[in-house]
């Protein structure tokens, strides 16, 4: 090699190992993969906020989204009903519990992998495909906002304060096409609530912790290794609570969706009718022949958990503390969640018709135990396992 | 060091057999010259010259001898030396013209592979372990470019678990007689297997567990690399590279008790580079059929995407001696990850955190018992024990992870070779610590 080519090559190998050596630089991002919630939203957004609000465009002219989607609660129910009530005079019991409706931006939509697993979805079958498609249910649902159809919500809006400002970020002309004005009415709806920090904060104190700037206390640290644990409390197969590969932070939630026999609860209607059972995921039209889902709805996320009043699909606990106690005790003390029938024998899965109940998750921790056994987690864990879900608050980041 | 090891003794060969050549050539024309020099410088000098002539000829020759009995002798090829196409056996450059081989050439090995636990039969698998295509194509005597493809476990498609991967693909120049760059994606210089992981150049079916658990061969980086290698028998290679991606760490997953670094490494396939880490291998054969070196990998593995940072650093120091019909080797190898505690904490209670560091060493002996024709056979043995979490960092009371225990494995087998190119391997493993993993193996592999 001559002497030019070896300085040449000299200099084009110390420019590559600087160059890149001086990619190495620089502090940690502790959340570069965190949503960035706008500080100010944008027009569309603006209207979908004032049209979540908006109690005129229900059919009695008292139930807005907000209404059961309350921002102090987490953006669930206020209430701990097992059900919201509505209808055209608000007098109609809704069938299942109003779910929380926070980071659902980031949720996935409705698929059934090659294997047949469902994923994704929203509400508690996942019935609404994508994000702006569930925005648009309730103003229709017979049970909530009730309206006759979406003639008469487009009719409502028109009259709205804010119909000015509808048309100018729509166009003139936008309430001439009803489809049209309602498609752009469920977009601003979801505009709103992928931009508005309170749906997106990731302000909790665990979400702190795991930006290293907040401590957990020890209660809460063995709740969260309670929490993980596989032989213990195991709700972090369902409720992922590390952060993605990706650096995102945790929704609580793998999108997936569970048969846990959830007992009958009889403050809903409905379940006055013996013969009355809520299946879940094949109660759909379109999973009608999809019996091995039956009884299986949507895993939440635990975020906001602590600030909700009423648990699982159908409002059966009202408490955190009694939601873990089943959870672990279900299948070690049957008796005490299930009614005993004929001869003294406990009806367990009575939320079933006897077909479906072999569909209930009894393989995995912590439900794998027969009566008698002792609970994945004792009374004392729970609390633990109570104190670390109330880091998940939102607003509390110290 | 190119990672071609399979060639290297034939490439040693050829190479020497050409450098005989040039120096019959040049003495036969020095010669002629000398025969006309003598009647003016007298027959003194030339006679001088004549004799200096044929020691270096019977040096060669003795030279060329020794190589092909260490071919003929030793199985596989020595690992980690200059395996470099244009290097001969003194790791020296060769010049234009003296290269032996096409411009572009196909390479390819392979490994078919039967596995029977002998406690649990009914999980016996037989598997195409891989299959691997590459090719080699030089621009000129001196710029060269390396390939390997490879496809694991048969079938690659979204329904099975095989993988197709790109395991190598760089481009190499020489430099100088003694210095070559690499650039692209290579294998790391590590342990004696990671550059030299074909079937035929170890022993026993599968790759010993210090060299996947601890090492996790196969492993390559995007990055540049050095490498030089001196007449004193002593190569060295360094360079900057992609490295690790603990944020991928999935504590839900036993993967990462398995081989923690093998958990996280990310195989140039859209790796996170903002971290990159440095590395640097020595290797010393200056005594025939020895081979003495260490190395050292050490690099940012979170890239800014967590609260803390973390290094991973792994090191080895490994040796090779070939004494007649002996082949004796040993690897010790340990790793670390800094800063495990803000990692781990959030994680406290999963299956599988991330440990403060972890290690193992092997120690083998293999004797080539019979030959016959170009049929050789090698009973080998064994001892190995390795621990994929050595220790944990403490996480606070009731929180902190025992550490990992033990794993000793005793494996005893032969190799069966016909060529340099071929072989059908047998061994039996004992695991001391989960004897559900005992297990029968039959192999068949081929190199070229």
């Amino acid at each position: 090699m001559n002497s030019r080519l070896r300085r040449s090559t000299a200099v084009a190998g110390a420019f590559w190992l600087v160059a890149l050596g001086a990619c190495g630089g620089g502090g940690t991002a502790d959340d570069s993969a965190a949503p960035t919630p706008s500080v100010v939203l944008s027009a569309e957004a603006a209207l979908g906020e004032k049209i979540f609000a908006d109690a005129s465009l229900s059919a009695s002219g008292r139930q807005s989204c907000a209404s059961c989607h309350a921002p102090a609660f987490g953006h669930s129910p206020a209430n701990s009903l097992a059900a919201q009530f509505g209808g055209a005079d608000s007098t109609l019991q809704g069938l299942r519990k109003a779910p929380a409706i926070r980071y659902l931006a980031a949720n996935k939509p409705f698929a059934i992998a090659a294997d047949g697993t469902p994923t994704g979805g929203f509400f508690w079958d996942g019935r609404a495909r994508t994000f702006a498609e569930q925005a648009t249910e309730p103003f229709l649902n017979p049970f909530e906002m009730a309206n006759a159809s979406k003639a008469a919500v487009i009719a409502k809006l028109a009259a709205a304060p804010y119909a000015v400002e509808f048309r100018k970020v729509f166009g003139d002309k936008v309430f001439d096409d009803v489809d049209g004005a309602y498609l752009r009415l469920s977009l601003a709806v979801q505009q709103y609530e992928r931009e508005d920090a309170d749906f997106n904060a990731y302000s909790s104190r665990y979400d702190a912790f795991l930006r290293g700037r907040a401590a957990l206390g020890e209660q809460e640290l063995r709740g969260l290794a309670l929490f993980n644990a596989p032989a213990k409390g195991n709700c972090a197969a369902c409720h992922p609570s590390s952060r993605g590969a990706d650096g995102s932070l945790p929704l609580f939630t793998d999108f997936s969706y569970d048969n846990l026999g959830v007992p009958r609860k009889a403050e809903l209607e409905r379940n006055a009718d013996a013969a009355y059972f809520d299946l879940g995921l094949c109660q759909r039209s379109d999973l009608v022949a999809r019996g091995d889902l039956c009884g299986a709805f949507k895993v939440p996320s635990l975020r906001n958990v602590a600030l909700r009043q009423a648990f699982f699909h159908n409002g059966r606990f009202k408490t955190l503390k009694d939601a873990l106690t089943f959870y672990v005790q279900r299948d070690t003390d049957p008796g005490k969640w299930y009614p005993t029938g004929a001869g003294g024998v406990v009806r367990k899965f009575d939320d079933l018709p006897a077909a479906y109940r072999s569909n209930v998750n009894t393989s995995e921790a912590p439900y794998n135990r027969r009566p008698g056994d002792a609970p994945a987690l004792s009374d004392a864990e729970i609390d633990d396992v109570i104190a670390f879900l109330k880091t998940l608050n939102d607003g509390t980041t110290p | 060091m190119t990672p071609i090891p399979r060639r290297t003794t034939l490439q040693r060969t050829l190479s020497t057999t050409a450098i005989v050549r040039a120096i019959v050539a040049l003495g036969l024309t020095l010669g002629g010259v000398g025969a006309m020099a003598a009647q003016s410088t007298g027959e003194a000098e030339l006679a001088r010259r004549l004799d200096a002539l044929a020691a270096e000829l019977a040096k060669v020759k003795a030279e060329l001898a020794q190589l092909q009995q260490q071919r003929a002798v030793a199985p596989p090829p020595m690992p980690a030396i200059a395996e470099s196409p244009s290097m001969n056996a003194s790791g020296t450059a060769l010049g234009p013209g003296l290269s032996a081989e096409p411009r572009t050439v196909l390479t390819s090995y392979g490994e078919i592979n039967y596995s029977r636990p002998t406690r649990d039969a009914k999980n016996t698998v037989a598997d195409v372990r891989r299959f691997v295509l590459g090719f080699q194509h030089r621009f000129d005597d001196k710029t060269k470019v390396v390939t390997e493809l490879e496809v694991e476990h048969a079938v690659s498609s979204a329904g099975d678990k095989g993988e197709v991967e790109v395991e190598q693909a760089y481009l190499e120049r020489q430099l100088t007689r003694q210095w070559a760059a690499r650039a692209g994606l290579f294998l790391i210089p590590a342990g004696l297997l990671n550059e030299n992981h074909e079937p035929t150049a170890y022993y026993g079916v599968e790759r010993n567990f210090v060299e996947t658990a601890i090492i996790p061969s196969t492993w390559r980086e995007g990055g540049i690399q050095f490498v030089g290698s001196f007449d004193n028998g002593l190569t060295t290679q360094f360079g900057l590279s992609t490295g690790f991606d603990l944020t991928k760490w999935d504590a839900t997953s036993t993967d990462g008790a398995e081989s923690p670094l093998g958990a996280i490494h990310q195989e140039l396939s859209l790796a996170k580079a903002r971290d990159l880490s440095v590395f640097g291998a020595v290797n010393w054969r200056g005594v025939p059929g020895l081979l003495v070196g260490g190395s050292l990998f050490t690099g940012g593995a979170t890239h800014g995407q967590a609260a803390a940072s973390s290094r991973v650093t792994l090191w080895d120091l490994h040796a090779r001696w070939t004494p007649g019909r002996w082949d004796l080797s040993g690897v010790y190898s340990r790793g670390a990850i800094s800063n495990t505690a803000a990692f781990n904490t959030p994680l406290a209670g999963s299956t599988t955190l991330i440990p403060k560091s972890f290690d193992g060493w092997f120690a083998q002996a293999a004797y080539k018992l019979w030959s016959s024709g170009d049929y050789s056979l090698s009973p080998f043995a064994r001892w190995e024990q390795f621990n994929t979490a050595r220790s944990f960092a403490d996480i606070g009371p009731g929180l902190t992870p025992i550490a990992g225990p033990t794993e000793r494995v005793i494996t005893v087998g032969a190799n069966f070779s016909i060529g340099s190119g071929i072989v059908l391997k047998a061994d039996l493993q004992r695991f001391r610590e989960n004897r559900d993993r005992d297990r029968v193996d039959l192999g068949l592999g081929w190199s070229f």
